[in-house]
């Protein structure tokens, strides 16, 4: 087979997953973003640091993990719940190559239904600069933003939509191998994005070393540098384990593929 | 192209699927014959390549001797030759039967795919049905694309898990047919089924397999006649046993007769003719009958006897 | 083995020795309930399921105890009790919570309907209205252990190292109004994750159905009192921004009914206090009523 990309894959992949009602479910989160971005605007809020929250708290630890979460344990993991997956397998396609189309699917679904909403929405909150107040009660905000935003909005928004970009690229890959593995993906990856994501990676800083919303950050921080998004890692550590995640969740998933088994009676 | 079983078996923790099998299919049309769990299913799935035997080997030949052996799994090229219609009434609802069938000819890189589609679709009878989705297709309909789907590439081995499920008889004909003159083009095709009826009109080879374990192999027919010559047990209980006994021996269908407490045991070779024959000797010597029964006319019993065998 | 007919006329006599009717003592309404909700409580934790069943209800209540273990060995050490009884460890539970009925709520509700037993349920003598009661007490029980059982660990972990009765008797009081915090939660998520759950039978969409509801309302009622000036602002928007979520709702009543406003995620609600409590107990109805409407009508696929 020529090239790792199926064009005939990639094309029954998008009828697939945006066929659905589901399709509607992941479009719903960017959409929520948006229109709060639109509200908080219009109604001058009294606080300020508000964009940094918005945008990173919710759009990269929420939205992004999430929307990541619904595709890419859909665009593999529901035709391996149907068993429709075996007309695919039943071909002489490569099974790498099926992994690597309905990665890159699944990836470029999740840039528009959530990296490029967190650029729009960033655009549209614009400079939304603060004077550096004392945040209050960040103890009780999960996220990792909690200083004053004191650099110009736009190069705030470019950092953060390369980041989102990096993190669809390697949450695609974690979740499609997830699909793979285990029938309750989407449990376990919540798992992962709520707990060890969100709440160790607070606590624990060696956590972040496997957290990929911290890659993300890492690289968001590279081109923004802005101390606000307390990105524990460098842009190196992040952009190399980012890779180095990437390419085993991709290889873990093509091998589990290659070994996939029909039962006897469907479970 | 031949597939090869050689000493295969499959087990799940402690639950045995299929036991030491060994046989061998070539072409023309072969059913995988026998009673529900009886592992026709995993044995379909370890040919198809979706499961690795637990020991033994499975190997697919190549086309005229031009063999390698190979085996289905983790395999993927085999698929060139191989065609699989799966079980699982699963398939791209989305889709219509024309879309699904052309991506299948696609994935499989043939020169032209709209037309090796068309003429599969033809083949299958589906060519008016063929722009409709396929989430509005009746249960045959869905059956019929998916053979139509594993046609496309022309492939030498077809292989049919339970295909005529959910078939009306007039549907279940014509698969038949179908399936007689791929047969006879030289392709080989295996399908399972648990209803002996069902594959009464195609010519060919049975494999019988019951409790995971081969019970028969070779011509149906041959299989038929050893079925019914062998001698069947009836339990008979009478106002004179010891009497009817005696005239029983005496006939030329009766093997063996044998007086117990609970009646007559006895063992006939020819079902029919017993029958007709205790009826009229009961009455000619006016002994009343009170109990007449066949004591192994079960499915099972009769595949446990070929096992036996 | 079936006796031959011996009558010689083609009629047919059907010999009735299979079914055998029942006319004993039966055992009532409340028994029925019990069983169904016995076995589903035991489905909420994967009992009964295999091992891959269980790792996540495991893995959920692991997680919520380590901070009541913590305590303990800090306690021991002479430190002070780490965590209130009324909010515990706020973002862990919160978390534990959408993770457990998301990954769980599903295993109750849609796997029935995926495999279309419901009117299997349904010909028997269960009537329409039990089947959800037994599924919510089922699902309630289940957050309750999952919730209640750390307070516990908290409770004990801490007199363990208590001197004298009056911290034993303060500890207490303290518990009584975290156990009722930990039951409201229990009872409202359990209507909400099992009325989103049975809204299809794919496990998989049950799972992210819930887990999106329940993680936008939350952040974007968080967001809004952030923007709204946070946990100590006093204006109208701070107050009323946490009815937009079921987490800070119920936190909202804790509040209302004398917890601390700082130690969970609202602001101190006010006179705004009893709209908290309408809201938490309309929205519990309203998931009751919707999950009970849901099988009033039971189609067979």
């Amino acid at each position: 087979m020529s090239g790792l990309f199926n064009p005939t894959v990639a094309w029954i992949t998008v009828r697939a997953t945006l066929s659905r009602k589901r399709a509607l479910l992941f479009a719903l989160p960017a959409a929520i973003l948006i229109l709060f971005t639109v509200a908080l605007k219009a109604s001058r809020a009294p606080m300020r640091p508000w964009p940094s929250h918005v945008l990173g708290t919710f759009g990269f630890s929420v939205l992004l993990p999430l929307t990541a979460l619904i595709i890419g344990t859909s665009v593999l993991g529901a035709e391996i719940d149907d068993g429709s997956i075996v007309h695919l397998l039943a071909t002489p396609v490569r099974r790498s190559s099926v992994v690597v189309t309905k990665f890159l699917v699944a990836t470029g679904l999740t840039m528009l239904f959530a990296a490029v909403p967190e650029l729009i929405a960033a655009l549209i909150a614009g400079g939304g600069t603060a004077p550096p107040t004392a945040p209050a009660g960040t103890t009780g905000s999960p996220g990792t933003f909690a200083g004053p935003v004191a650099i110009s909005g736009s190069k705030l928004a470019i950092g953060l939509f390369v980041g989102a970009l990096a993190c669809c690229v390697i949450y695609n890959a974690v979740f499609l191998m997830l699909s793979v593995a285990t029938t309750r993906a989407i449990a376990v990856g919540l798992l992962y994005v709520l707990v060890w994501e969100v709440l160790l990676a607070n606590f624990v800083s060696g956590v972040r070393l496997l957290s990929v919303s911290h890659y993300g950050l890492g690289i968001a921080n590279g081109f923004a540098s802005d101390s606000a998004l307390q990105a524990g890692l460098t842009v190196l550590t992040s952009v190399i384990m980012g890779a180095i995640v990437t390419a085993a969740a991709l290889a873990l998933a093509v091998n589990l593929l290659s070994s996939f088994t029909l039962k006897g009676e469907p479970a | 192209m031949t597939i090869e079983l050689r000493n295969v078996s499959r087990w799940y923790g402690n639950v045995v699927a299929v036991n030491d099998i060994t046989m061998s299919i070539g072409p023309g049309v072969t059913g995988l014959l026998g009673p529900n769990g009886a592992g026709k299913s995993t044995i379909m799935h370890m040919i198809a390549g979706f499961l690795p035997p637990s020991r033994g080997e499975l190997t697919i030949t190549g086309p005229g001797g031009t063999g390698e052996a190979a085996p289905s799994w983790r395999n993927p090229a085999v698929y060139r030759r191989v065609g699989l219609v799966p079980e699982r009434d699963s398939v791209y609802a989305f889709l219509t039967g024309e879309q699904f069938v052309t991506a299948t000819a696609r994935l499989h890189e043939l020169p032209d795919p709209a037309a090796a589609a068309a003429r599969a679709i033809a083949t299958l009878d589906m060519a008016d049905a063929a722009d409709r989705k396929i989430a509005t297709y009746s249960k045959g309909m869905r059956q019929r694309i998916k053979v139509a789907a594993a046609l496309v590439h022309d492939p030498e081995i077809l292989l049919l898990d339970e295909p005529f499920n959910g078939m009306d008889p007039r549907q279940r004909l014509h698969m038949m047919e179908l399936l007689d003159k791929l047969g006879s083009e030289g392709r080989t095709i295996v399908f399972s089924s648990h209803i002996l009826e069902e594959v009464e009109r195609l010519s060919g080879t049975i494999q019988v397999v019951v409790a995971g374990r081969l019970a028969a192999s070779g011509d149906f027919r041959a299989i038929r006649r050893l079925m019914t010559s062998r001698p069947h047990v009836f339990t008979v209980r009478s106002s004179d046993d010891r009497l009817l006994g005696g005239i029983l021996i005496g006939r030329p269908a009766v093997r063996a007769v044998e007086l117990t407490r609970n009646g007559l045991q006895v063992r006939t070779s020819d079902y029919g003719a017993f029958c007709r024959d205790i009826a009229v000797l009961a009455r000619d010597h006016s002994i009343r009958l009170r109990e007449v029964l066949p004591a192994d006319e079960s499915l099972e019993s009769v595949f446990a006897y070929l096992v036996a065998s | 083995m079936p006796e031959p007919a011996l009558s010689a006329s083609a009629t047919g006599v059907i010999h009735d020795l299979g079914y055998r009717g029942y006319d004993g003592p039966r055992q009532g309404r409340a028994q029925i309930v019990r069983a169904l909700t016995w076995h589903s409580f035991r489905s909420a934790f994967g009992i009964g399921r295999g091992v891959k069943g269980k790792i996540i209800p495991a893995l959920a209540f692991i997680a919520m105890c380590l901070p009541a273990l913590v305590n303990a060995f800090a306690v021991a050490r002479g430190n002070q009790r780490l965590f209130g009884y009324d909010v515990y460890v706020p973002n862990l539970r919160a978390a534990v919570v959408i993770v457990f009925i998301a990954a769980q709520a599903p295993e109750l509700v849609s796997r029935d309907l995926r495999s279309r037993v419901l009117p299997l349920y349904f010909c028997r003598p269960l009537r329409r209205s039990d089947y959800p009661l037994a599924k919510y007490l089922a699902m309630t029980g289940a957050l309750l252990i999952l919730i209640e059982v750390p307070l516990l660990i908290l409770y004990v972990g801490t007199i363990a190292s208590a001197k004298g009765g009056s911290a034993i008797w303060h500890e207490t009081r303290a518990l009584i109004p975290g156990l009722g915090v930990g039951l409201m939660y229990a009872a409202l998520f359990a209507a909400i994750g099992l009325v989103l759950a049975s809204l299809t039978g794919r496990r998989a969409y049950s799972t992210g159905i819930v887990a999106i509801a329940c993680i936008l309302t939350f952040f974007v009622a968080l967001l809004l009192i952030q923007a709204e000036g946070g946990q100590s602002a006093t204006a109208t928007g701070a107050r009323i921004a946490g009815l937009f979520s079921p987490f800070t709702i119920i936190d909202g009543v804790r509040v209302w009914l004398g917890g601390s406003a700082q130690t969970g995620f609202v602001a101190d609600p006010g006179r705004y206090g009893p709209l908290y409590g309408v809201l938490a107990v309309a929205l519990l109805a309203a998931c009751l009523g919707g999950l009970a409407a849901r099988y009033r009508k039971v189609s067979q696929s």
